[in-house]
This record gives structure tokens, C-alpha cells and sequence, in this order.
């Protein structure tokens, strides 16, 4: 069966989408689903932060140009859990330099050749901004997680998106499955309920019910090239990405 | 200061235009390949918006091959009757989709048994679904074989940026810098 594919996206950069991506992929993998995380970020924050730093393994970059299968390209970083890195070259497919001009299907291709074997879900973590990696991933999937804090810029940024998504619907005539993930809440603020409720108003049942607390713990983490599950188990910031991890299976949402 | 709730900390709620924006989008479109079916094979997606070979039929494109227009116009002679060497200009509609799409194809079909050279005024577009983009590839291939000139002219944002989402700027020579690619 093909696995749910699914971009984490947001072109604000630090809402979390990487550790939302990490986290959540391990909080999967540790419920038993075989879980693969594409890091399409040429920064590959999200190799680092599961602890694999050999930084000119090729990756997705390959399997984008044609040169390689995506099973080639996984990695078993954890139990039930794949990575597949950036790669080198994946800078020069942002900015168009390999792979023919303007191509946006090169992901989708990648990903529709993978047999997926046992595969239950698959994240990919998008880079900050909105050029040709992520009209990959925009061509690629058929579902979105945004990752959103819970500040004022953070509700502009979500317009922004919205606006593209939105242009992407049309031009590529599909409907979007979007869930909204509020990954860095900082409790006992107005502002971040009044933010919450905003996107409540837009967005109904759209928004999974777990909150993904601000802590220092979940900062501190990927330094250390370990998941929350792994840096501090039992934690309150583990808990909300278990919690998570059941709203994303089961469709909990807000 | 519109639509909150003074009680709110948020003055100025930036999604407003998400309820006011119009519901509207194409029904139903060609699915681009591969994106519904794709589970069966790999070589049905394969290189479709690669091809650049105009001397192949268009039968052995695999990426017009689910297009019944295309088929139609690949039975057309390839040897066409004498025409006008002047130009003739096709506007496109505002909204080109589905359901314009076969009205549009009469009109490039009876210009391209009319003249040599045809501009495609696509100024005026806004919306312009895959089948179209489809219709006009498979449109300035077929141009090309018979030696007639297609060009699209002052095409708008919104048709460069759907040709260039979809990997086809270069062939529809729409091309244009990366930048501005939302
Ligand atoms: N819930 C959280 N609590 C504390 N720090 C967080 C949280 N989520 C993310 N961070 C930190 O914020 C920074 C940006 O997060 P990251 O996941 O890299 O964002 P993005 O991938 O969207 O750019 C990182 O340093 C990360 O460790
Ligand atoms: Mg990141």
C-alpha cells in the first residue's frame, strides 16, 4: 500500500518544521510505523538532528537528477525509521542549475518509482522558502503539515502560504489534505490564544489537537543529534509529540 | 481593523481574505500523469515534459497519448493545404480550463489550416488548467512539424508561472527568470 506522503511546510523559516519532522517521525516509529524522513532542505538540519553529519553523502539530490532509486537512498537512522539526506547538489536544483529548467516534477517521479514496501508514512521536511524544492514537494504530495507559532508574523506568513497553496491548487487542479501543527506554543500568553483562535476560525478541524509546548529541552536536542525521545524520555515536550504522533494517525484534530 | 473582536489581541487579521476568496476552482482537470494511477507503472510517467523530439509521432509520446485531441490532430495530414503566409492571432480567455478546452482546440485547428504563422495572444489569462497547457504544446509540435510558426505572446504572470510549475516553459518558450517564481 502507499504510505502517506506527507510535506512539512511552512516557507517561514524557524516554526519548526524540522523538529516537527524528527520528532514526530521517531514519536511514529515508536508506535510501529515504518516511518521515512526526506530531508529536502539544503541546510539538512534534519539529517544533523538525527545525529548523521557525513555531509557529502548524496541523497535526494540523486534520486531528484535521475541518478538513483529512493530505496538506494535510505538510510536506517532508528528502529522503523529511514533517512534520506539532502545530498550536495540538492542547492544546485534550488536554483535551477541542474535538472533542466524549471522542472517541478523531479520529486514526484523519485517518489512514484519507490515501491514503498512496508513504508506507513513518509515526511518531508521542506526547506524556508518557496522556490523550486518546494514546487517538488508541492507536486509530490498530496497532503501538507504546516508547522505554525503562535505570534503575529507567524498568521502573516500563513496568508502568504495560503496564497500559494491556493495557486497551486489551481494550476495543478488537486485539493490539498492540510493540518496545521502548533509547534511552538508558548502557554500562559493572550497572544498565543488569540492567535490560536485565528486560525481556529480559518482553519476547522484542521488543526491537530496537540499543542507542541516552547521548551528549552527541545531546543537543546538536535545539538546532540537525538530526537526528544532519545535526549530526555518522559519529558513533557516526548509526551506532546506522542500525543502528536496519535492525532496525525487518527485525525484528532481542534 | 476588520472582523476581530476587540477583546483580541490581534488588530489586524491577515487571513480575512480567506473567507472572502471565491470558492471556485477547475472541477475536474486531466490528471497530470502519474499523479492518480500512479501505483501501476513508472514508464507512464516517464520524461513527460521531456519531449523535445518533433520528428516522433505523437502516438509514441507517452505524454499525449491520453489526450484524445492530440490523437485527432495526429491523424491531420502532415501535409497541409497551401495557406496564407500572413499572421493570424488566437486571444485566449481569461479562464482557460476544461471546458474551454475543446472550443480552443476548433480554433487552432482551423488557423493552423489557415496560415503559417499564428500568434497566441496569452495576455489575458489567469487561469489556465493542464489541459490547455496540454492542448497548446501538443498544438506547437504539430505547428512545428507542418513548418508553421506558433509563438504565445505577452504571456501573463499567471500563464508563465503554470508553464514553468509544470516544466513546460522552455518548450512554449515562455521562459523566464526563476525569480518570481510565485
Ligand atoms: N517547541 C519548541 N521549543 C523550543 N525550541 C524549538 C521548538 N521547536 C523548534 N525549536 C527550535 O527553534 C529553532 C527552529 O526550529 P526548526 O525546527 O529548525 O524550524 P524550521 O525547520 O521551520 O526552520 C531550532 O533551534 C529548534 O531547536
Ligand atoms: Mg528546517
Amino acid at each position: 500500500m502507499k504510505p502517506r506522503i506527507v510535506a512539512v511546510l511552512n516557507q517561514k523559516g524557524g516554526v519548526g518544521k524540522t523538529t516537527t519532522c524528527v520528532n514526530l517521525a521517531h514519536a511514529l516509529a515508536k508506535l510501529g510505523k515504518p516511518v521515512t524522513v526526506i530531508d529536502l532542505d539544503p541546510q539538512h538540519h534534519l539529517a544533523v538532528a538525527l545525529g548523521e553529519v557525513a555531509v557529502d553523502r548524496s541523497g535526494i539530490d540523486a534520486v531528484m537528477l535521475g541518478e538513483r532509486s529512493l530505496q538506494e537512498q535510505m538510510l536506517s537512522v532508528r528502529p522503523c525509521l529511514s533517512l534520506v539526506v539532502a545530498g550536495p547538489r540538492l542547492q544546485a536544483i534550488e536554483q535551477l542549475s541542474e535538472g533542466g529548467s524549471h522542472r517541478g516534477d523531479l520529486l514526484r517521479r523519485g517518489l512514484a518509482a519507490c515501491p514503498w514496501l512496508d513504508q506507513a508514512v513518509v515526511l518531508i521536511d521542506c526547506p524556508p522558502s518557496s522556490g523550486i524544492l518546494v514546487a517538488n514537494a508541492l507536486f509530490a504530495v498530496d497532503e501538507l503539515l504546516v508547522p505554525m507559532t503562535s505570534d503575529f508574523m507567524a498568521l502573516q506568513g500563513l496568508s502568504h502560504l495560503m496564497g500559494t497553496l491556493k495557486k497551486f491548487e489551481q494550476v495543478l487542479a488537486k485539493n490539498y489534505r492540510t493540518t496545521l501543527v502548533m509547534s511552538r506554543y508558548i502557554s500562559n500568553r493572550r497572544l498565543s490564544e488569540d492567535v490560536l483562535t485565528t486560525i481556529k476560525k480559518y482553519f476547522p478541524n484542521q488543526v491537530l489537537r496537540t499543542l507542541i509546548r516552547e521548551t528549552a529541552l527541545l531546543a537543546e536536542c538536535p545539538s546532540f543529534g537525538k530526537t526528544i525521545f532519545e535526549y530526555r524520555p518522559g519529558c513533557r515536550s516526548a509526551q506532546d509529540f506522542a500525543s502528536l504522533a496519535v492525532d496525525f494517525i487518527e485525525g484528532r484534530v481542534m | 481593523m476588520a472582523e476581530n473582536d476587540d477583546a483580541s489581541l490581534i488588530g489586524y487579521d491577515p487571513l480575512a481574505w480567506l473567507q472572502h476568496a471565491e470558492a471556485a476552482r477547475p472541477a475536474a482537470s486531466w490528471p497530470l500523469p502519474g499523479t492518480e494511477a500512479e501505483a501501476s507503472s513508472q514508464d507512464a510517467n516517464q520524461e513527460w515534459v521531456e519531449q523535445t523530439d518533433t520528428s516522433e509521432q505523437a502516438d509514441d509520446d507517452g505524454w499525449v497519448n491520453d489526450d484524445a485531441t492530440a490523437h485527432a490532430w495526429a491523424a491531420d495530414d502532415p501535409a497541409p493545404a497551401p495557406t496564407s503566409q500572413q499572421s493570424l492571432s488566437i486571444s485566449l480567455a481569461t479562464v482557460q480550463n476544461m471546458q474551454a478546452v475543446a472550443q480552443l482546440y476548433q480554433r487552432l485547428l482551423s488557423a493552423l489550416n489557415e496560415t503559417d504563422h499564428i500568434d497566441i495572444d496569452a495576455s489575458a489569462v489567469n487561469q489556465i488548467d493542464t489541459s490547455t497547457l496540454q492542448l497548446l504544446l501538443v498544438f506547437k509540435r504539430t505547428a512545428i512539424k507542418q513548418n508553421k510558426r506558433v509563438s504565445i505572446d505577452f504571456p501573463s504572470e499567471r500563464f508563465i508561472e503554470a508553464a514553468s510549475l509544470l516544466g513546460l516553459s522552455q518548450l512554449l518558450a515562455v521562459d523566464h527568470a526563476a525569480a518570481g517564481f510565485f
